[in-house]
């Protein structure tokens, strides 16, 4: 009975095609970084193996620790706000919303539609406070707040939370659809059985839907997190690492090395600094999924 | 012609032979004949989109010599925003395909291509083709100086002076006078906040319109070699000068000159803030004449706006006449791909780019031209008189630091604006960098 | 009677809270739009949250002509719907083989495709750049079709196992009893079942693919094959000056009429999932 599903020619031809494509075209970039990390300069130009001394400069860079430290604090803060966000917004479309759910779940969708360069200057005019107040601050001097209008992106501490809040607005709808795909699969049965059964919405929550939503849930958070610290594209759209530095992620920085510093050897070894720490991150994450269930 | 492309060729059989014996490095001068008829397909990687004027000026010129010189010859133009060319070419170089001709970026990036061979020899070249004269001195001046090196290997494609613009109107409303010294510069500005104007905007969320306050009143205050001295180790960046230049900036800033939070603002908010009566003025280089003679931008007429250089500190460091000037972006011939076709182009576009790009464009590109346009934009013209009456020129801040000094210089600026940095830890910031890299 | 008033309460309390989230994301539908009729001078002087003073329709004429709109809306469309296709094949078929088929090494196959979430897309750009040119497609549909494909497999393969690990094995068993093939199995029961979880997999990849810059930007120099992306970039001159009111203007064109597709593509999947629901 199972020899259908142990069917080699079945299995060759479904996982090849993309093995091979993958190996090629991803593994194969990733092995080349692992091996340019141990070189300096733009290959072709003055492409010098180093051994290990990128590995040494690493631990040493100021700019790497700052860049890091910002990373983690970013990744820490947007995880939390996408998964949990998200869930909760899929729960508002599968239990709150009966008419127009289709209209709003578009409208929800809608940020992530747009290109970061237009979401980038949105924000950029919402935080604004030169020549003219924009929507954040209007709001804050119309309601007597006078005192904390303020340079928003100009700010280190405050430039974080804005492109928190940023990367948040763009990217909820994204969760949120995938968690209401999972919330659909729950047939309507289970949840009316609980409700008749006389089930508060938290208990409902905790004893049937989180564990049913569980792997969608893991999934999330494995995306929120590879995700989040890579993150480059949001960043060169809203404060391009400014003030000063405050802002430069990982990713941010091995662009910078890499291109603008002409130097794409290191900035092959931080992008193994990323790749590391997604692995690592990956594991943990699997881990916790393995241990509680 | 045909002696000549004998003799050239006999030199370039000569040079191959010693190139053979020499090694592969040297063989372009081999090729130096020019040919007018051989197919070749020429590709340019520009940052000047196809509808601007730039962009006009090099695929009209190109065609011209399609049509009236080498009807084999055919082009790709490729724009890439100037933000992302030297990522780029960066791939490119990596891969061993550069285009023939394509815009770069001064400093470390153009250094790192002549050192590593990458590049035509434009010196070399034009002497070759007989256009040395065709080059504006002042612009290749300011070209050997800025890619350090003792031979041409770049051409200008353009020719900017820098400083300050004003709105007339906003100075006349506020009864102020046009400063001519950095005192006055001091005094208008607190006139101007007194009355609720903003001074100067500034677009701090680029950074470079900001190091350019530093190096401009640097500059008046050190004379125009002080930051190349400092980027080549003669000089330091904490010395006193430029401490003074920094602190005078952050003052500025301290004082609400520049307006809110001016991190924050762009160089397109900036210009537009001008334009539009926000500010009374605004530091930024001659390229902005396009946007002041450009109606739907400037509302109020280009009458509005007059251009008052750099304040004075000190006549006797520098005159008045000594202004910050601008080559644009470098543009360059990859060393692989230069052939007698190529050499045909060449001949053609530096006789007649100076010419073409001022009747047709009233554009300065840093050629020299013989045509004087019919009727000249009064800014323009104004831009253009002071061009030819500058007496000696300066470069930008960051213009000679190698780019991990140029970093911190551009992104610790942004903390002088927004207060969280002084001039001296600013300078001192520069230094460290400067002194981790040599 | 108590009972009732808090039941209002609670209700427009609700109704509140989802007043507040469709204004927070609908906000920008607005904005961009109004923002795409503003003049140039009307972004500084006016607040950026103010209406447009009038209609000034250049920024689309400029958006269409200037930034080559209708060439590279079908360029975008045309890489980004075959890479769909290919996309949502491979990743269900690697999404089965690895969770309900049985072979040695799948768990190890399922973490080898993980790896492609963890590497910042720009550290791949000269590796790819140097393959491409080895095997000749530089600069051609076909490299960045490829790419887009691959930039994709990972996290639509993550996810479509994600799935298929929720659904029961019986299912799959039940139909190998009835005597189906593998190949019918994947027709008949597979697709039909993850219907879901393959329009989650295209929209997202869909977006993710009509936003690309880097990937076009770095391996398509031929202007008649760029994407829509790169047309923003003409909206931008050598010193960083950006004309918005176009930008704006040609995000609005390219993005309203994909809105409505979205629109209608959600209520049909919606409508074909309910009735699947009520069969079941």
């Amino acid at each position: 009975m199972k020899s259908v599903l142990r069917n080699k020619k079945a299995i060759a031809l479904f996982v090849l095609p993309s093995f091979i494509l993958y190996t090629i075209f991803v593994i194969v970039p990733i092995g080349c970084t692992c091996i340019y990390a141990l070189y300096s300069g733009t290959p072709g130009l003055n492409w010098k193996f180093v051994g290990l001394a990128n590995c040494r400069k690493l631990l040493m860079d100021p700019k790497v620790k700052m860049a890091f430290i910002f990373t983690m604090k970013y990744v820490g803060m947007i995880l939390f706000g996408q998964v949990g966000l998200g869930l909760l917004l899929a729960l508002m479309f599968r239990f709150w919303i009966k008419r127009f759910n289709n209209l709003v779940r578009t409208i929800t969708f809608f940020p992530i539609v747009l290109p970061l360069i237009a979401v980038g200057q949105l924000f950029r005019k919402i935080f604004e406070i030169q020549p003219n107040y924009g929507l954040f601050n209007s709001i804050l001097a119309n309601i007597g707040l006078t005192e904390y209008v303020e340079a928003w992106l100009g700010r280190p501490q405050t430039a974080l939370i804005c492109l928190v809040v940023m990367g948040l607005w763009n990217s909820i709808g994204f969760y949120a659809v995938i968690i209401y795909g999972g919330l659909l699969d729950i047939s309507n049965d289970i949840i009316e059985a609980a409700q008749i059964d006389g089930a508060r919405p938290i208990q409902l929550f905790k004893s049937i839907l989180f564990p049913l939503l569980r792997p969608i849930i893991i999934t999330c958070v494995v995306f929120s997190f590879t995700g989040s610290i890579k993150v480059f594209e949001s960043i060169v759209a809203l404060t391009k690492g400014g003030p000063g530095e405050a802002t430069v992620s990982l990713a941010k920085l091995m662009y910078d090395t890499a291109f603008e510093a002409g130097n794409y050897g290191y900035g092959s070894a931080i992008s193994m600094v990323i790749f590391v720490v997604c692995i690592l991150g990956a594991y943990v994450i699997r881990r916790f999924d393995s241990k509680e269930v | 012609m045909k002696k000549r492309t004998l003799k050239v060729l006999a030199l370039g059989m000569a040079m191959t032979m010693t190139a053979l014996a020499m090694g592969s490095t040297a063989v372009l001068a081999e090729e130096a004949a020019i040919d007018t008829s051989s197919e070749k397909n020429f590709k340019i990687l520009a940052i000047w989109p196809e509808d601007s004027a730039e962009g006009k000026i090099l695929i009209g010129l190109t065609e011209q010599y399609i049509a009236e010189v080498n009807p084999n010859f055919s082009y790709e133009y490729e724009y890439v925003p100037s933000a992302d060319v030297i990522a780029k070419v960066s791939t490119l170089v990596a891969s061993n395909d550069l285009p023939d001709l394509f815009a770069y970026a001064y400093g470390q990036p153009i250094m790192d291509l002549i050192a590593a061979d990458k590049l035509v020899n434009v010196s070399k070249e034009l002497e070759t083709l007989g256009c040395t004269e065709y080059i504006n001195e002042g612009a290749k001046a300011s070209l050997l100086s800025l890619s350090n090196a003792e031979e041409l290997y770049c051409l200008p494609y353009g020719m900017n002076i820098e400083g300050f613009w004003y709105n007339k109107k906003i100075f006349e409303e506020a009864g102020a006078e046009v400063p001519g010294t950095w005192d006055e510069l001091m005094a208008v500005c607190d006139q101007f906040v007194e009355k609720g104007i903003q001074p100067i905007a500034v677009g701090g969320a680029d950074r470079w319109p900001a190091t350019r306050l530093v190096s401009a009143y640097a500059y008046r205050t050190m004379g125009a070699d002080a930051v190349k001295k400092a980027s080549y180790g003669e000089m330091r960046f904490d010395d006193e000068g430029f401490v003074t230049a920094a602190s005078m900036i952050a003052d500025m800033a301290e004082k609400k000159y520049f307006g809110e939070g001016s991190v924050t603002v762009d160089n397109t908010t900036a210009e537009s803030m001008l334009l539009n009566g926000q500010c009374a003025m605004l530091y930024d280089g001659s390229w902005f004449t396009s946007s002041i003679t450009n109606e739907e931008l400037n509302p109020d007429g280009e009458e509005n706006i007059g251009f008052m250089g750099v304040p004075v500190v000190d006549e006797s460091v520098s005159a008045a006449t000594e202004l910050p000037t601008n080559c644009g972006n470098p543009f360059v011939l990859s060393a692989d791909k230069y052939d007698a076709a190529t050499a045909g182009w060449l001949q053609y576009y530096m006789t007649n780019v100076g010419n073409y790009a001022m009747s047709g464009f009233q554009s300065l590109r840093g050629y020299t031209y013989t045509t004087e346009p019919d009727e000249l934009s009064p800014i323009v013209k104004e831009v253009v008189d002071n061009i030819n009456s500058a007496t000696s020129s300066t470069a930008w801040w960051e213009a000679y630091m190698d780019t991990e000094t140029k970093v911190t210089a551009m992104n610790n600026i942004q903390l002088v604006l927004s207060g969280d940095m002084d001039g001296a830890g600013y300078c001192a910031s520069i230094q460290e960098t400067y002194d981790l890299n040599h | 009677m108590k009972y009732g008033c808090t039941q209002k309460l609670k209700k427009s309390l609700k109704g509140i809270i989802i007043f507040l989230v469709i204004l927070i994301d609908a906000y920008p539908i607005f904005w961009l739009f109004t923002s795409s009729l503003k003049s140039p001078s009307e972004f500084v002087v006016n607040p950026s949250y103010s209406m447009p003073e009038g209609v000034y329709l250049k920024n689309y004429a400029k958006a269409w002509s200037q930034g080559n709109m209708g060439v590279y809306f079908r360029n975008s469309l045309v890489y980004t719907v075959i890479a769909l296709v290919f996309i949502v094949i491979l990743s269900i078929t690697v999404g089965f083989a690895l969770t309900k088929m049985e072979w040695k090494g799948r768990s190890l196959t399922s973490a080898y495709f993980m790896l492609g979430l963890m590497i910042p897309v720009t550290t791949s750009l000269i590796p790819l750049v140097k393959i491409y040119r080895s095997i000749h497609i530089i600069n051609t549909g076909t490299c960045l079709i490829l790419t887009y494909i691959v930039s994709g497999l990972s996290m639509s393969i993550f996810l479509t196992t994600s799935y298929m690990r929720a659904l029961p094995n019986d299912m799959f068993e039940a139909s190998v009893i009835d005597g189906c093939s593998i190949f019918s199995m994947m027709r008949y029961i597979v697709i039909p079942v993850m219907k879901n979880c393959i329009v989650t997999v295209v929209v997202l990849q869909f977006f993710y693919k009509w936003n690309d810059l880097l990937f076009s930007m770095t391996f398509i120099s031929d202007k008649d094959l760029k994407t829509l992306q790169t047309g923003l970039l003409y909206f931008e001159d050598q010193f960083g000056t950006k004309d918005w009111g176009a930008i704006f203007a040609s995000v609005s064109i390219s993005v309203f009429p994909l809105l409505i597709v979205y629109m209608f593509l959600n209520k049909k999947v919606i409508e074909g999932m309910t009735s699947g629901a009520v069969k079941g």
